[in-house]
């Protein structure tokens, strides 16, 4: 009688210690320490520049203040900016004011006598300084100022073009060649 | 510190802070490619004769030297040169030194009995050989030197017109309508 009084007790005491050493196992989970993966995805500045065409022809006339080029060119800009940019300014001009189209012979067109239209407003001579190309040979096509909702963006400009030669009346006939320059500044 | 120093230093920092945000974007300025327009323009050239009339009709009197014409005319001669042009002239020339005018009937009136003055120069006949027209039957009116300040320019001629009728045979000449045609025409060389 002892003996199985005994026993049951010992059977009793086991299962309870299975029970507790399970709980037990439960509170001792066992982690891994944390590996970081380290991520980068860098988003590069880029500030692009496209034409519709590349080059534009002039038929002209002596003294003539209308002389406009064969074709409209559209520049479009397309820019991706970090913020504390503040504008995005297209500029054309000329390598040389004196000398925006030549003979090769020593006649010259200045760049004070080639207008742009840009987006169907005034003809305006390429009188001034910008930050590319001669001294008073350029102009500022146009300006965006940067706000946070367009830190990405696009713009056109169409520009037409004239050759005003009303102030060059002994010009001489002749092939007159150069190249107009397009470029964006973002500051 | 009083106030008026507090603010004097805001002011201060504000301006340091706006020029050196200045400087900063400047230096980190960034630019697209440039794109080139090639432009290709041509002035084309030109040299024009303009007449203010095409008609000029006289009353001869039989050997007599006075027969002038009914009325002037100006030739406007304009033109557009390219470099390495030297000259323009300006020629006045019948088509035969022998019969500048006739009747048709075997009566002319030779072109050395034509006359021209010049912008109110004295009259020449029509005696040279030009550049134009029939030997010896011609009259050059003007010639311009072109240099670099009159590539792109114009000059007037005012002709007036006579028919001397008292050489050779002319004092014989028959009554009848002597026809003929003069023209004007102009030269750039070389």
């Amino acid at each position: 009688m002892v003996d199985r009084f005994t026993t049951i007790r010992a059977v009793v005491a086991l299962g309870f210690l299975c029970t507790l050493g399970s709980f037990s196992a439960r509170a001792q989970v066992l982690n891994s320490g944390a590996s970081t993966i380290a991520l980068k995805a860098n988003l590069p500045e880029s500030v692009s520049l496209s034409l519709s065409a590349n080059a534009v022809n002039f038929a002209l006339s002596p003294g003539s203040a209308a002389n406009p080029g064969s074709t409209s060119i559209t520049a479009a800009t397309s820019w991706t900016l970090r913020p504390g940019r503040i504008a995005v300014s297209v500029y054309a001009f000329f390598s040389s004011s004196a000398s925006a189209l030549t003979d090769g012979a020593g006649d010259n067109i200045p760049s004070s006598s080639f207008q742009i239209s840009d987006n169907g407003g005034a003809f305006t001579a390429l009188t001034n300084t910008v930050p590319f190309g001669g001294a008073n040979a350029g102009l500022q096509l146009a300006s965006v100022f940067v706000l946070f909702g367009n830190l990405q963006g696009t713009r056109r400009d169409t520009m037409n073009f004239n050759l005003n030669l009303s102030a060059l009346p002994n010009l001489p006939a002749g092939t007159y060649t150069g190249t107009l320059t397009i470029q964006v500044q973002v500051i | 510190m009083n106030h008026r120093n507090i603010a004097f230093l805001r002011i201060v920092s504000l301006a340091v802070l706006i020029v050196g945000t200045t400087s900063l974007a400047s230096a980190q300025a960034l630019n697209s490619g440039a794109q080139p327009i090639a432009l290709n323009a041509t002035l084309a050239e030109s040299l024009t004769v303009n007449l203010s009339a095409n008609a000029v009709n006289f009353t001869l009197a039989a050997g007599t030297a006075a027969n002038p014409g009914s009325t002037n005319i100006t030739a406007t001669t304009a033109w557009v040169l390219k470099p390495g042009r030297t000259q323009v002239v300006v020629d006045a020339y019948f088509a035969s030194a022998a019969a500048a005018l006739t009747d048709g009937a075997g009566d002319n009136i030779p072109s050395s009995a034509f006359y021209i003055s010049d912008n109110a120069g004295a009259s020449a006949p029509l005696v040279n050989t030009v550049a134009f027209g029939a030997a010896n039957a011609g009259l050059q009116l003007a010639s311009v030197a072109i240099i670099a300040g009159n590539r792109n320019a114009n000059r007037t001629d005012q002709m007036a017109f006579n028919i001397n009728l008292t050489g050779g045979t002319l004092p014989q000449l028959p009554a009848n309508t002597y026809t003929g045609t003069l023209n004007i025409q102009a030269q750039a060389t070389p």
